[in-house]
């Protein structure tokens, strides 16, 4: 049987060797999943909240891991980081389809139009992700802040209450992060 | 400044940041001189950040929604222990038309508190409106009051759902309450001064309830009055798109009852502080006598509205007795108010009848000036003292009678609106300006209903969270109104109307012939003729469609003959008559379709208000039929009428803007004017390719396009829009388009000397023609027409000439025949011509090019210019120059280029040729 999430996250914190990539991987299936389920319950076209999908794995996981799973602020620090993960490779993803998927190769405007939309979004957000990555190895609280308000659409006072801290800091954290991603996403333009 | 590789700029800048983004701008830049002072290099870098920070707050990087994020409306079910805010969802409290209630509970780990959180309908939100609809809650989460029920917070979650956290009051509605305690009027009056208070309080703060009713003003078990949902009606209204369409949506759910809202409220006049005045008067006149007002004068939805804005209500005093006809009721209205109904009437009349009727003034002005000026009124008659309001004398009445615009005009009926529990039926004065006439105009007419359908569509009957068709919603809205059929017959009517409008729309026209025949048996049992009217000749509309004229023509005179004869039932004939006019379309009486537009605007002309919307489609109609019949010149007058009103409403009409522009290109394009085609076309493609919901810009548009640019020596680019033109086609399945695409593409490629292309698009085209077309079609001579081109460039002149001559017989033989050519015919003689001067016989060229000179001369008369007649005399010119007639050479070489310039442009090859050969025989 496969170790749990939770005791996965005991492993991380401990300082355990290769145990963040094991829980990163289990918690990428873990929302792959969810997300597909949601998507197929709601049918074909429709787009769902990464909120949505991270309520939605937490229910399952303290289902499945029982009582000695971890509390909410310690499961979203790590699903927030892989949520990004799961967004920049489903905007990847999308654009390969629409690239490739060419049974109808026109000349509509329209079609080209969101394809190359589609193809510079992926771009900007696989950017942000590794300059993301940057700033979490000084500053881990700056970058999951993004994570959880950019990637995953959660607002200021939901943070805040998540972490149980002042929404005044994290919107300073915000703040600092941002600057931190536009000024190094100019410098890679620069280079 | 240079950016670094690295990150030790962070490391360096990051404790920085922490100390000077806490200051205030003026303290930064103290903070940064004394920074420069230690470390100059440090000090640069970190003004250059506070500089990008600036940037970045501008741009609003990341803080768009990522577009994999759900559109607002893709929402779950609400759940208990789900989070909104701060607050966790317990149990649901109620429903209405504006969204969910919920109960909810706030657990910080010091205490908890109870709210009420409305989840409100995403569609009510307009999209992008989350940060104004948040500060604006902020303004309102200002208002504090001990009468007043907080608003606590206002957002919209991350998932996209708004809502409202609203203090949780427990009680009952006032009116409910003050009969339960049995209270007289003066604790009545002193419950009624306490919302009085809190009421002016919010007007202080220039906040204004506009929708004060019973179940908005509760007392709780210590008596204490609490008023709900203050400014939350404005800020729904701003924030979704458009207020008409709020207007209806509110409707629909009773957020708003028409019994209770303001006459400005009813014809989307500017609401101000007075319009709460005539609701509390209202609210007065239901704490005091237990009935009210308008229902003592209105009972259909239609009268309740009409009643709003015209009727003059009863006093107080009047009906408590008269009011009701059953004695049992009125005593027991009066003993809850611990009297008896004589006894009531009297304590009524006099100061409280005055009282009352000032609040309730239709005309704002006449009103209380102030809430505070209101309860002044009712302390001095709880004192005994004077009140300020003067009773209505009967020369004052007589006077406001005569006063009262003479031509004030009741239209009656319609709407959707009618069904959403709204309805109308208003008075409109001729003074009041012209968004209000248009307005009302609107609830009207019967095209507008459309929209007002597609709101309540967008709002109620849309499955949440799913991809739905206008099919499946069409379908939903028809099981809606099944259930609506209650006592509402009018009502019900109108949705089926409505509803079958739209599935004619899609083409759907059995769905559609279905409920509008089921409309048209409904509207048998009810009295209103402007229903039972529309309600036939909505059905001859369909019926035409389906070729049954004789029934059509029939259901047209019966509506017609629905109708009085009545300024009342100006817009009601009006949308008969077009309906009439489609009929006699279909039957291709279109002389018959013209006329009877015509009569459409001269009887709307008689109504006493202009609307240009009403104008629009009649002339777009009307435009339609002159093309329709090849009156082109007509056509293109009416279609200049039509956009100046379209640009008079500065509506974004969209699908109306671009088939009329595309419409009237074509028109100009008949005309042989390409230049002045062009630009409109253009517009057309703009149009449609802007709007969202159109997936592309439809393929005829497109190929129209294309070919006008071939004839303005655009040849490549009409190459490539008729590319996209076939490609469009072949998708949607249109062969119609296809076919002409093909013609275009050899008309380009021939027109940029390229035979063997040109050849062939030809060779595709042939076949398919053969297949489905007769054998004099002109698209058979077409080709002859491009084959001739080919033949030429390939240095064939004989092959050339046969295909031509080929041509000219199988016209000549339609034509003869009763069949199509006329046109085209002028075309093939001066290319026949054109041909004959390479063959060195200039006599048969100017016999050809004369022919066709006096062909289009005879069709466009002496004034008119055109695209073929300057060819025709082009290549007049130069036979008559061939022959050695310097002379008619140099007249007809005149005309030409006149005729060019007007129709191509000054710097069009064919324009410059002609100008040259008019140099050279001067």
């Amino acid at each position: 049987m496969l170790p749990s999430v939770a005791s996965l996250v005991t492993a991380v914190e401990s300082h355990e060797p290769r145990a963040v990539e094991a829980l990163f991987a289990a918690l990428y299936k873990d929302l792959r999943r969810v997300a597909n389920r949601e998507l197929g319950r709601l049918g074909q076209g429709a787009t769902i909240s990464p909120t949505t999908v991270l309520h939605e794995a937490y229910l399952d996981m303290a289902a499945r891991d029982g009582v000695a799973f971890p509390d909410r602020p310690r499961f979203l620090r790590y699903a927030s980081r892989v949520m990004r993960g799961l967004i920049i490779d489903h905007a990847r993803s999308r654009h390969a389809l629409k690239r490739g998927g060419g049974i109808e190769i026109t000349a509509l405007d329209n079609d080209l139009h969101g394809a190359e939309i589609d193809s510079r979004e992926a771009e900007r957000l696989a950017a942000i992700g590794v300059a993301l990555d940057r700033l979490g190895e000084s500053d881990p609280a700056l970058a999951e802040v993004v994570d959880l308000k950019f990637f995953c659409g959660f607002s200021f006072v939901e943070i805040a209450e998540a972490q149980g801290i002042a929404e005044r800091t994290v919107q300073r954290r915000w703040e600092k992060a941002r600057l931190f991603l536009h000024h190094t996403l100019g410098a890679a333009a620069l280079e | 400044m240079v950016a670094e590789l690295g990150d030790g700029w962070w490391a360096v800048a990051s404790p920085l940041l922490d100390e000077v983004l806490e200051l205030a701008e003026p303290e930064r830049t103290r903070w940064l001189a004394a920074l420069r002072e230690r470390d100059p290099g440090t000090a640069d870098l970190v003004e250059s950040l506070l500089a990008e920070q600036r940037a970045i707050d501008a741009e609003g990087f990341l803080e768009s929604r990522l577009p994999l994020l759900p559109a607002p409306q893709a929402l779950e079910e609400p759940i208990a222990g789900q989070v909104v805010g701060a607050y966790t969802l317990v149990a649901p409290l109620g429903q209405g038309g504006m969204g969910v209630v919920w109960l909810a509970s706030r657990n910080d780990g010091r205490f908890e508190r109870h709210a009420a959180v409305k989840l409100l309908h995403a569609a009510r939100v307009g999209r992008g409106a989350e940060e104004r609809f948040k500060r604006e809650g902020a303004v309102l989460a200002r208002l504090t009051h001990p009468h007043i029920a907080g608003l606590v917070d206002a957002g919209v979650t991350a998932g996209g759902q708004p809502y409202l956290i609203l203090e949780h009051v427990r009680g009952e509605p006032i009116d409910r309450f003050a009969d339960a305690s049995q209270l007289d009027l003066a604790a009545r009056l002193a419950l009624f001064l306490d919302v009085l208070a809190a009421v002016a309080h919010a007007h202080a703060n220039l906040i204004v309830h506009r929708d004060i009713k019973p179940s908005n003003v509760l007392v709780r078990e210590d008596g204490e009055v609490k008023l709900l949902d203050f400014g939350i009606a404005k800020l729904l209204d701003e924030s979704s798109e458009g207020g008409a369409a709020s207007h209806l949506t509110r409707d629909w759910g009773g957020a708003m009852t028409p019994a209770y809202a303001a006459p400005e409220q009813l014809v989307d006049q500017p609401v101000t502080t007075v319009t709460d005045v005539y609701a509390l008067g209202v609210l007065l006149y239901v704490l005091l006598t237990g009935r009210h007002p308008i229902h003592e004068v209105a009972a259909t939805p239609a009268e309740v509205l009409r009643a709003a804005l015209e009727v003059e209500f009863p006093p107080p005093s009047a009906v408590v007795i008269a009011g009701g006809s059953d004695a049992a009721t009125a005593v027991d209205a009066a003993s809850r108010r611990g009297t008896t109904p004589s006894k009531l009437t009297r304590a009524l009349r006099g100061d409280l009848d005055t009282i009352v009727a000032k609040a309730l003034k239709k005309d704002p002005g006449e009103r209380y000036g102030s809430v505070a000026a209101f309860a002044d009124d009712l302390r001095h008659y709880l004192a005994n003292e004077p009140i300020t309001a003067r009773a209505d004398t009967f020369a004052y009445r007589a006077a406001k009678l005569v006063r009262r615009n003479p031509v004030a005009v009741a239209l009656a009926t319609l709407a959707v609106l009618t069904t959403l529990g709204g309805a109308l039926g208003t008075a409109v004065q001729a003074r009041r300006v012209r968004v209000q006439r248009d307005f009302a105009l609107r609830q009207l007419w019967r095209a507008e209903a459309i929209n007002d359908l597609d709101v309540f569509l967008l709002s109620d009957a849309a499955p949440s969270g799913k991809p739905f068709t206008v099919s499946e919603l069409l379908a939903d809205a028809e099981r809606i109104a099944e259930r609506q059929h209650g006592d509402d017959t009018v009502g019900h009517v109108e949705l089926l109307l409505s509803i079958g409008d739209q599935y004619l729309t899609l083409d759907e026209d059995a769905k559609a012939r279905r409920l509008l025949e089921r409309a048209h048996a409904s509207a048998r049992a009810v009295h209103e003729p402007s229903t039972r009217a529309r309600a036939a000749c909505a059905l001859a509309g369909a019926l035409a469609r389906a070729g049954e004229h004789d029934r059509a023509e029939a259901l047209i005179a019966e509506g017609l003959a629905e109708l009085p004869e009545e300024v009342t039932f100006v817009l009601d004939r009006v949308s008969c008559l077009r309906n009439a006019s489609a009929v006699a379309e279909h039957r291709n009486a279109v002389q018959q379709a013209i006329e009877r537009t015509q009569t459409a605007q001269r009887v709307l002309a008689s109504a006493p208000l202009r609307s240009e919307l009403v104008e629009l489609r009649l002339y777009m109609d009307l435009a339609e039929h002159f093309r329709g019949a090849g009156r082109h010149r007509e056509a293109c007058v009416a279609f200049e009428q039509a956009s100046r009103r379209l640009e008079a409403l500065g509506r974004d009409e969209t699908q109306t803007a671009g088939t009329l522009y595309n419409n009237w290109g074509m028109a100009l394009f008949g005309l042989g004017h390409p230049l002045e085609a062009e630009p409109i076309l253009r517009r057309a493609i703009e149009l449609s390719s802007s709007d969202a919901n159109e997936e592309s810009v439809s393929p005829m548009l497109l190929l129209n396009y294309g070919w006008v640019l071939r004839d303005l020596a655009r040849a490549h680019e009409g190459l490539r829009y008729a590319e996209r033109a076939k490609a469009g086609a072949r998708r949607a399945g249109d062969r119609v388009v296809i076919h002409q695409a093909l013609i275009v593409k050899a008309t380009s490629h021939n027109e940029l000397n390229q035979p063997d292309q040109a050849e062939a698009a030809l060779a595709e085209l042939e076949p398919i023609l053969a297949r489905e077309v007769s054998e004099n079609h002109p698209g058979h001579a077409a080709i002859r027409l491009e084959r001739s081109y080919v033949a030429e460039a390939r240095g064939n002149l004989e092959e050339a000439r046969t295909q031509i001559d080929a041509a000219l017989a199988m016209m000549d033989a339609s034509v003869a025949a009763g069949g199509a050519g006329t046109e085209f015919i002028p075309t093939l003689l001066v290319r026949r011509a054109d041909l004959a001067i390479e063959r060195g016989r200039p006599g048969d060229a100017v016999a050809d090019a004369r022919r066709a000179v006096d062909a289009i001369t005879a069709a466009i008369g002496p004034d008119g210019f055109s695209r073929g007649l300057g060819s025709a005399y082009l290549t007049l010119a130069r036979a008559l120059d061939a022959q050695g007639d310097r002379d008619a050479a140099h007249s007809a070489a005149r005309v030409a280029t006149t005729q060019l310039e007007k129709a191509l442009g000054g710097d069009h090859p064919k324009t410059r040729a002609a100008r040259k050969l008019l140099d050279r025989s001067a």
